[in-house]
């Protein structure tokens, strides 16, 4: 990576990846096709195990058709203006010689993509939510896939409605979990250096 | 689709919400095959959310009022799942009481020739 390219500082980085929220209520305004570029465009950058990109990234805008895909996505709360699916293309895979019956990489590179596309989102103060309840077989159908595309992950994408009133939480609510207690140092249950 | 009882037999789905809520019923039954168990408790009353958004769509008159309320209460702690799950179970063993007093009242309410077997 070139020493001369900017890049956001650490502090603006951790403000953005902090401050995202899945949204699941959205206005009717559309997504603009250069905002959906620019998620995908994320996602190309995403980490791709040996550098393979077998993963394709689905735009759909056609209510129409947004509005089949929630038909069979149990996950999906709401009818979005915009959806990107995350597929899986199995000749890419083939040509790859890859086993995606054993290869768990196949899942992290959904991951990678799926937050890089979640965190540009928000950076364009656009709202998303992914959805991984969806039937797999019938939003193939819903989408006209050819057998060799499997949709693995739904982003749900628009500008977001108003935040409803803050959530009051009872007493047995979890509480927020915190970097330090998800991070051991040297040794499993050692929380600080 | 209609009621079967009641001395108005009123429309209460569409063909097509029908529909929609059978593909949602049965997308829910194979994805609940590698969810989390308690996720299927939430499809199940996310599909009741749904059956009376679309029976709402149809002004069911005796019901109305019940319906626009419970519908709403479903809506609001259906998604405690994702973060109060206590009090979401609580509201789960609540739920069917207030659907029983309605299905109650409904009978208690209803004319006395709509039974079939009434004279």
């Amino acid at each position: 990576m070139s020493g001369s390219m900017a890049r956001p500082s650490p502090e603006q980085l951790l403000t953005l990846l902090k401050s995202r929220r899945v949204c699941r209520s959205f206005t009717e305004e559309p997504v603009s096709d250069d905002d959906l570029r620019m998620m995908t465009e994320a996602a190309r950058w995403a980490t791709s195990a040996g550098n393979r990109h077998i993963h394709k990234f689905l735009v759909v805008r056609d209510p129409a058709v947004i509005h089949n895909v929630r038909t069979v996505s149990p996950g999906m709360l709401t009818a979005p203006p915009a959806l990107i699916v995350i597929l899986t293309d199995l000749e890419a895979a083939a040509r790859e010689s890859l086993q995606l019956e054993h290869d768990h990489a196949n899942w992290m590179d959904v991951g990678t993509a799926a937050m890089n596309m979640m965190n540009m989102a928000h950076a364009l103060s656009l709202g998303s939510c992914p959805v991984t309840s969806f039937s797999r077989s019938g939003a193939a159908v819903m989408l006209d896939l050819p057998p060799h595309l499997i949709p693995e992950w739904l982003l749900i994408v628009g500008h977001p409605a108003p935040a409803p009133r803050p959530r009051r939480l009872g007493a047995n609510a979890p509480k927020p979990v915190a970097a330090r207690d998800l991070t051991w140092w040297e040794q499993p249950g050692r929380h600080e250096p | 689709m209609t009621s079967s009882e009641g001395d108005s037999p009123q429309m209460v789905l569409t063909e097509d919400q029908a529909f929609g809520l059978l593909a949602f019923l049965v997308c829910s039954a194979e994805i609940s095959l590698v969810e989390p168990t308690y996720y299927g408790t939430f499809r199940l009353v996310d599909a009741a959310s749904r059956l009376m958004g679309f029976m709402l769509e149809h002004d069911p008159e005796r019901s109305h009022e019940f319906l626009e309320r419970f519908k709403e209460e479903v809506d609001t702690k259906k998604v405690w799942m994702m973060w109060d799950r206590e009090a979401y179970y609580d509201f789960l063993r609540s739920a069917p009481a207030a659907v029983a007093a309605e299905v109650k009242r409904r009978e208690e309410t209803a004319s006395p020739a709509a039974g079939d077997d009434q004279a």
